[in-house]
């Protein structure tokens, strides 16, 4: 070790030492406001899971009950079938975007006029208001007087009642969802294969690699960690998601689109259930955090 | 000198103290509350320069949504905040109604009388708590059921039911009668969910709330009703469970329905507007059938426990809630009037004679029900299920009734309940 690299550390060192109070100084405004705006809010969620507190029937909470209102929901059937709704609204919306998505940056891949038009196009209804995009899709989906059956009877085919049946509505839901969110893929996918190095490519290309092959063996394992990473985005959006659903189902019809976000919105701001509707909201942030938390630990698979 | 200055000091304040005499609540805020609808609100943001001109009072109006405003109201006056003054409710706010400040000594301090439908002066249409008036109605609807005088005078059928039998059997005679036309008997909004407990309110005649204070319902009367509000699918347009309300007034003003289950006065205006519909002057108003009755929206006015200014507020209530604002309402803005002068205009009477009579006698008839939203919710949400045929009434009866007993019935609901007759008995 030479003289010179000595006496850097020790300089290094007497600067943290001298600037310490500075930096927890300079810290402590960050970390209050950190506190104040996530822990605090997280806490008093946590300390309201806890007690028996519904706004219409007592100005205060009622008392502690433990983990009585955890149980509640766990065992009432509308809490259980709003998971079931966001797991299939989430997977089904997923497997769309992702699919879709990917196909459609291959299909719009290079910096042309005309391809970089079809991406603005393509991405525009990312940028709709998700309330305003629910009530379009209402119209369109009317069963009688919408565009989507409309377009369908020139096929022969009589288009279903997509809003009033409760199997449909969620076929609904699926595509409003990837309809929105499928550029956000594309758009991200697409900026992705732009950054894979030529070399690979023709490297495959000498080695006489087919395009699927190509695409199979180089591209994907490339695009792999950005399309986990992507995935869990869209995972988190999907879960959240409340106005598109308020604007083209409101929930129904009956329960049927009832999403674990719509359900702790109407225990907690219809119902003003502030008990349940807290211990709802952690248990969804389990859910949450066990699903992005298994994307996670896959996405550490050496591809 | 002294004298001189005392004359002038009292020439001086004569215009404040006759100010203060005209004025008395100069310099007061008062915070009013209404739903966003066009209507109600744009008829206060209407009087709002006269009324702070006239009273020296500054008002500042808060519309929001419905689902918003119920929210507002309940936060606010649950946790005492007193944000507002003045609070535009109905029996969605039955949970706060204890906190509402009683009317009846500014009534009778003021002598204040108003012409308003009988009924809807009751508990019930009229928010009352511990037997005192807290609520004033400022707007009166009723579910109303509408028809074609036309189409009923070809097949020679008159609209003088009294009970629901008595209107299938019409619905009987006019799908013969329309055989191999594509016009419906029968056209509601089946899609608008939250709108069908009206038709079982007006099919059902048993009880809300039981004897011990609880939500609850006969069952075979309920069975009843339910699978009868489910029959008339059959006479409803292909598809009618995905009609929301505009969607179902679309059908009847483009003539293909004969009748129509709705809120008469979400339709009153495109009928007789030749721009928006088939059917001028060839629609009327018919008698809502019973046993049940027509569901009532009646917005009151409260004041609010925590209002600074009570009094101030109760010069906003009556400057809103007269006869002349009603009428200017009714006919501007198209919303329901509770005065009965209203309905008795001659010049009115020419131009609705097809609506009023009927208007008039479903008014008196209304009832308010003791349903806090989340109790609404859950039974609307339920007779969703029912009507698209994911369960069967016993298990919609079931899930409702278990999802009820979680919830407490607001003193002042209970009280709503057993004054209009819809407590058990015993």
């Amino acid at each position: 070790m030479s003289r010179f690299s000595g006496a850097k550390r020790a300089h290094s060192s007497w600067h943290r030492r001298h600037d310490l109070p500075w930096l927890v100084l300079f810290v402590i405004p960050a970390f209050v406001i950190v506190v104040a705006v996530q822990f605090y809010p997280l806490a008093y969620s946590a300390f309201l899971s806890v007690q028996d507190w519904v706004l219409t029937e007592s100005q205060v909470p009622k008392g502690f009950v433990g983990l009585d209102n955890f149980a509640k929901e766990l065992s009432d059937e509308i809490f259980r079938r709003s998971v079931r709704n966001s797991v299939l609204i989430t997977a089904g919306a997923l497997v769309l975007e992702m699919f879709l998505g990917v196909c459609l940056a291959y299909l719009t891949m290079g910096s042309s006029w005309r391809m970089r038009s079809i991406r603005t196009l393509l991405i525009l209804p990312m940028v709709i208001a998700p309330v305003a995009a629910g009530t379009l899709w209402r119209i369109l989906l009317n069963s009688r007087a919408g565009l989507v059956n409309h377009l369908l009877s020139y096929i022969g085919i009589k288009g279903p009642e997509w809003l009033a049946s409760p199997d449909w509505a969620i076929v609904s839901v699926i595509l409003l969802d990837t309809w929105q969110w499928t550029p956000f893929v594309l758009l991200v996918v697409g900026a992705a294969i732009a950054s894979i190095p030529d070399d690979l490519l023709e490297v495959a290309a000498i080695d006489g690699a087919s395009r699927w092959k190509t695409f199979l063996y180089v591209e994907l394992p490339l695009l792999m960690p950005l399309l986990l990473l992507t995935l869990v985005f869209r995972m988190l959006e999907s879960l959240l998601s409340l106005d598109s659903i308020y604007s083209l189902t409101n929930g129904g019809p009956g329960f049927s689109t009832y999403t674990l976000t719509y359900y702790i919105y109407t225990l907690g701001l219809r119902s003003f259930d502030f008990g349940g509707a807290a211990a709802s909201s952690w248990l969804f942030m389990i859910f949450a955090t066990f699903s992005i938390g298994l994307v996670f630990w896959y996405q550490r698979k050496d591809w | 000198m002294k004298k001189a200055l005392l004359l002038l000091l009292v020439i001086a304040l004569l215009p404040a103290g006759a100010l203060a005499q005209d004025m008395p609540h100069a310099g007061a805020e008062v915070v009013t509350t209404f739903m966003q609808s066009g209507t109600y609100d744009v008829g206060a943001e209407q009087l709002e320069p006269g009324f702070e001109e006239m009273t020296g009072i500054e008002l500042e109006i808060v519309a929001s949504p419905f689902v918003v405003l119920v929210q507002n109201h309940i936060t606010d006056l649950a946790t005492g905040t007193g944000e507002f003054d003045v609070i535009s409710g109905d029996f969605w706010i039955g949970s706060v109604w204890d906190q509402m400040h009683p009317l009846d000594d500014l009534i009778e301090r003021d002598m204040w009388e108003a012409n308003i439908i009988p009924g809807l002066m009751l508990p019930g249409p009229s928010g009352y708590f511990d037997g005192k008036r807290i609520g004033i109605p400022y707007s009166a609807d009723a579910y109303g059921l509408i028809y074609r005088t036309d189409i009923f005078e070809e097949a020679g059928i008159s609209a003088d039911w009294e009970t629901w039998d008595e209107f299938f059997e019409a619905l009987d005679a006019l799908e013969t009668h329309l055989e191999g036309t594509d016009i419906a008997p029968n056209v509601f909004a089946f899609g608008a969910y939250e709108q069908t407990p009206a038709i079982f309110l007006g099919m059902y005649d048993g009880y809300l709330v039981d004897a011990e204070g609880n939500y609850a319902l006969d069952h075979d009367k309920a069975v009843a009703a339910l699978n009868q509000m489910k029959s008339l699918l059959d006479y409803n347009p292909e598809g009618a469970t995905g009609l929301s309300i505009d969607e179902a007034n679309s059908v009847f003003l483009t003539g293909k329905a004969a009748t129509m289950i709705c809120w008469v006065s979400f339709v009153r205006a495109d009928a007789q507007n030749p721009d928006a519909s088939l059917v001028v002057d060839n629609w009327a108003t018919a008698p809502f059938p019973g046993p049940g009755f027509p569901f009532l929206s009646a917005w009151n006015m409260f004041i609010s426990g925590y209002s600074e200014n009570p009094d101030a507020a109760w010069e906003w209530i009556k400057h809103y809630i007269n006869e002349e604002e009603a009428k200017r309402r009714f006919v501007e803005l198209g919303v329901g009037s509770p005065f009965l002068s209203t309905y008795e205009d001659p010049e009115l009477i020419e131009q609705y004679g097809h609506d009023f009579p009927n208007m008039v006698y479903n008014l008196n008839r209304a009832e308010s029900v003791p349903w806090i939203f989340a109790a609404f919710e859950i039974f609307f949400r339920h007779m969703g299920e029912f009507v698209v045929g994911a369960v069967d009434v016993e298990t919609m009866l079931a899930n409702t009734l278990a999802d009820w007993s979680e919830l407490e019935v607001p003193e002042g609901l209970v009280q709503s309940a057993a004054a209009q007759g819809q407590m058990q008995e015993g």
